[in-house]
């Protein structure tokens, strides 16, 4: 601690920024989240081959300059689909991980603020959601969804032959992403709840309420605020769960279908043949490796950075 | 009297981001077999991590850097881990500020003394559990047989610090260091926790060291005073010396601006303006200077080196070129 | 004498829990019991008293931050006891409070001016353009100067923390302030300086404060009147020279008497009180004081003791004493 003498107004997103690119760790997570950021933005732009192309006189073809990754059992080329299945990856950890974050947030926040019933209900559900296991909730949910909504998405093309209504990828989003959002939301629920919990007897809120400030503004501004660090470390290494998730359920063939290429449809696909072709395992498995640990690093140094009390 | 313990030139820096910064700037301090020295100071003073590093329990990060600490012959500071292990406890006993968070709370208060007297006194376990019920005893804790079996949560503050001062007491040691063993207690509590202090001393010949930021309660329990300003020793006199006869202005301040139960009721007391350095912004003179109504200008070109107070008690020393250079006032 | 601002009567607090492995024992602990005190227009009233004796709840049940089990809390001709959070709001702003640490009474995320211009903004003391000057004008009324308004708390030393918080206090032009062990956190060199900030602003703003503190050496010198706890009751109150001069109760002796003083002469022989305070959580009956009365008779633990005045404006709760200079009884020899 020290008392600054400079007297340029402080900013606590500045210093925050300041704080993080100190961080060399947090840096280079940062870097290779934003390679994977751009790669997804710009995936078939980039990719040197068409990642649906399939040459079956180069199959399982060993990495080489034209092939950096090698190419799979139907000679398509590994680093074009892994490029592509970035932007499933992506796409999977950021809309997964927003909806399970806003439901969280929001039911955490009041139950821990408020308390009473609501609080008690709450961790009912989440103790109950918790409880299942995971992959199982998953499973039940596509066995039992899959088949009721393609046949309403069929029956709304008849009525309006909107092409919306026959894109089955739609519907492997739609209950990937909403089934991986629901078993995804309690663990943020219960974070920000505890965290909320403590906050709310911290002599600064009981400060504010001495003020006569509204229960809003004191959550909004006096409890939410300190209750971020934590919250922004969970998010980080839950874009990394989020991503080795989708991994898992494509790897069990409930995830992103084929011949979409996503990362875990990649691993699953290189498993059965690893000890022929090992870098058909490895690359997809070493850039999903790489990719949550950046998330990693880069979620302690933005926890690291925003506490305003961290060192210069 | 020889000096049991003997700090010279001692210095403590903090590793930061932008290089080190004292905290600990040169401190002298001497006290002699069976004297209590009272070490007064405000906090960031450097009077908590001076007697910390003399047990080598300085946190990560904050290391002494120069000067010698000998007790009992051997420089502290040179000493092995392994070496000021056997002196911790055995023969430096310590009692920390807060007894609620320095005790175990899992632990039956018998067993976390009888461990202290296994570990030390390598004595048996029944010897030792005998031992710790007359420790007990001692720090004045009513039906002690019966208290070992209790866990800390059970006993109140005042108790809690006797424990304490009981796991201090196990190795016998020949000092006993006090950091503020009163602070978090209720008036009625501390004077209890003073006067027992005291008496231990006198029963068991120890040498004690208190470290207090409170003035008035080490009136009446040290020898002889050394008051602390940023890391260095300002003033170092007898007791009734630093009340009757202080010199630093530090110290005359600090008394000036004590609140009393005798003498008038004042409306507004004085006080000492501005605030103690910052370690690492310290300025290069004396660090008090800035806040000091007597500062010539060379108090900000040197740091005064503590002196003879001209005319007074020959044991009163002070830091301070306008009392040394003007003889005392 | 100034008239009344606030008139509390009984006021009492009682927090149940829960005891037993398995929370089944409920349990009541009576933190507060039958407060009865006026707070003068203008004066500083004190509350001194050892841990557990109810002076910080007495405190936190007048501003509603904690609610009171019952009795009552007027101010301007409105009963605020049991008022909800909305009810209370516009009392808010004339009732204030500044909190022992004023570290963790500062959110750690916002600089001293968004901290500052919270309260301001919000009861609508001054428009978005008035608040530079508004707030030029708090730094200045606690001794800052402007520039410690982009500044965040860590950044400033113990001292100029407790100066925001009272400026945050003065942000909404209170009357009353309740100083909740206010100095307690600061160094002996910073006390005297935050003393003399309280004092200097409750003339230029005619502010009333209730001063709660458990260092009698400070209150004597600060307070107008002096109300001693012990226990969840008072056990003593009255104007400050005559508390300090004529202490009536044995408590209040006591406690005076465990004052260390800074002089190495006197301070080595002093009556010392046996044991210590017992649990709120089963306090003892009669007189909650008679398990370490020296004075304690038979009656004592029977009946407790109501709050008389022996002279004007001096209340003691004591069986034992009946008038300013003579205690009936004598000390029991233990």
């Amino acid at each position: 601690m020290s008392a600054v003498v400079e007297d340029k107004p402080n900013s606590l997103w500045r210093d925050a920024w300041r704080r993080l690119r100190r961080n060399k760790l947090a840096v280079a997570g940062l870097i290779i989240i934003a390679a994977l950021v751009f790669v997804a933005a710009f995936g078939p732009w980039l990719t040197p081959y068409d990642f649906l192309s399939q040459d079956l006189d180069a199959r399982n073809l060993a990495p080489s300059l034209a092939h950096p990754f090698g190419t799979d059992d139907l000679g398509r080329d590994v680093l074009s689909r892994l490029i592509y299945g970035a932007r499933t990856a992506f796409l999977v950890a950021v809309i997964v991980t927003l909806v399970a974050l806003l439901i969280g947030v929001v039911l955490g926040a009041i139950a821990g603020f408020y308390g009473g019933f609501f609080d008690k209900a709450l961790m009912w559900v989440t103790d109950m959601t918790m409880s299942v296991p995971q992959l199982l909730l998953v499973v039940v949910i596509n066995a039992s969804l899959k088949q009721p909504i393609t046949l309403w998405m069929e029956a709304r093309y008849m009525e309006t032959m909107n092409p919306i209504y026959r894109n089955s990828a739609l519907i492997d989003f739609v209950l990937v992403f909403g089934s991986m959002a629901l078993i995804s939301w309690p663990p943020y629920a219960r974070l920000v709840r505890a965290q909320v919990l403590s906050i709310r007897n911290r002599p600064y809120v009981t400060a504010a309420r001495a003020l006569g400030l509204t229960n809003r503004i004191i959550l909004m501004r006096y409890v939410m605020p300190n209750a971020m660090g934590s919250l922004i470390v969970a998010v980080s290494a839950g874009l990394g769960t989020a991503m080795v998730l989708e991994s898992a359920f494509s790897f069990l063939g409930i995830g992103v279908n084929p011949p979409t290429p996503s990362w875990g449809n990649m691993i699953s696909d290189g498993l059965r043949v690893w000890t022929n072709y090992p870098h058909l395992l490895l690359a997809p498995a070493a850039v999903l490796a790489v990719v949550t640990v950046a998330f990693n690093f880069l979620g302690d140094g933005l926890n690291d950075a925003l506490n305003p009390k961290g060192q210069k | 009297m020889t000096a049991l313990l003997d700090i010279k030139s001692l210095t403590i820096d903090i590793a930061r981001d932008n290089g080190p910064a004292r905290v600990v700037d040169g401190i002298d301090l001497t006290v002699a077999e069976g004297e209590s020295l009272g070490v007064v100071g405000e906090s960031g003073c450097g009077k908590s991590l001076t007697m910390l590093s003399l047990m080598g329990l300085l946190p990560n990060k904050i290391k002494a850097t120069g000067g010698s600490a000998h007790f009992a012959g051997r420089d502290l500071l040179r000493l092995s881990p392994k070496e000021l292990r056997k002196v911790r406890g055995a023969e430096i006993g310590f009692i920390f500020q807060d007894p609620m968070t320095s005790l175990n709370p899992v632990m039956r208060i018998g067993d976390q003394i009888v461990e202290a007297l296994v570990y030390q006194k390598a004595m048996a376990k029944p010897a030792a559990m005998q031992r710790a019920g007359e420790l007990l005893e001692l720090v004045g804790i009513p039906s002690p047989r019966d208290r070992l079996m209790a866990y800390p949560h059970e006993l109140s503050g005042g108790m809690r610090q006797r424990v304490m001062i009981a796991i201090g007491l196990a190795g016998n040691p020949r000092l006993l260091i006090a950091d503020e063993p009163t602070t978090a207690l209720d008036v009625t509590i501390q004077a209890q926790i003073v006067d027992l202090v005291r008496e231990l001393k006198d029963r068991l010949k120890m040498s004690v060291v208190w470290i207090t930021h409170d003035l008035a309660l080490i009136a009446g329990l040290a020898d002889r005073i050394a008051v602390l300003y940023a890391g260095t020793v300002v003033e170092d006199a007898p007791v009734d010396v630093i009340f009757d006869r202080p010199s630093h202005p530090y110290t005359r301040g600090l008394l000036a601006s004590l609140p009393t139960l005798a003498g008038k009721a004042m409306d507004r007391l004085p006080s000492i303006g501005g605030t103690p350095p910052e370690p690492g912004r310290r300025p290069p003179g004396c660090p008090f200077a800035p806040r000091c109504s007597l500062a010539m200008p060379a108090c900000n070109d040197a740091l005064p080196k503590l002196a003879p107070v001209p005319g007074s008690d020959p044991r009163h020393r002070v830091a301070c070129f306008v009392t040394t250079e003007k003889g005392a006032a | 004498m100034n008239a009344p601002l606030i008139t509390i009567k009984g006021l009492s607090k009682a927090f149940p829990i829960r005891l037993g492995a398995f929370g089944d024992k409920a349990a009541v602990v009576r933190a507060l019991d039958d407060f009865t005190a006026t707070i003068i227009e203008g004066e500083t009233l004190s509350l001194v008293g050892e841990s557990g004796c109810g002076k910080s709840t007495t405190g936190f049940c007048i501003l509603n931050l904690q609610r009171p089990s019952g009795g009552s809390i007027v101010y301007k001709g409105q009963e605020l006891a049991q008022l909800d959070d909305d009810a209370m709001r516009p009392f808010r702003r004339d009732l204030q409070i500044v909190f022992q640490d004023p570290y963790s009474t500062l959110n750690p995320r916002m600089t001293i001016g968004e901290a500052l211009s919270e309260p301001i903004l919000f009861h609508k003391l001054a428009t978005k353009s008035e608040l530079p000057a508004r707030l030029s004008r708090l730094l200045a009324d606690v001794g800052l100067s402007d520039r410690f308004a982009s500044r965040y708390p860590h950044e400033l030393s113990g001292g100029q923390r407790q100066r925001v918080a009272i400026a945050r206090a003065l942000a909404c032009e209170p009357r009353f302030i309740v100083c909740d062990e206010a100095i307690s956190a600061l160094d002996v060199s910073v006390q005297a300086q935050i003393l003399n900030l309280l004092l200097d602003l409750q003339d230029k703003y005619k502010l009333t404060y209730l001063f709660i503190a458990h260092d009698l050496a400070v209150v004597r010198h600060i307070s107008d009147r002096v109300g001693v706890m012990y226990l969840g009751r008072l056990a003593e109150l009255a104007p400050s020279s005559d508390l300090f001069a004529n202490p009536l109760h044995p408590y209040t002796r006591a406690l005076l008497s465990a004052v260390p003083e800074p002089d190495p002469k006197s301070s080595r022989q002093r009556q010392r009180l046996q044991g210590e305070v017992p649990s709120p959580l089963n306090p003892p009956s009669g007189c909650r004081f008679h398990t370490r009365c020296p004075l304690a008779r038979e009656k004592c633990k029977a009946e407790v003791p109501a709050l008389r005045e022996i002279t004007p404006g001096h209340q003691v709760a004591c069986h034992a004493v009946t008038s300013a200079t003579t205690t009936q009884w004598e000390p029991v020899s233990a």
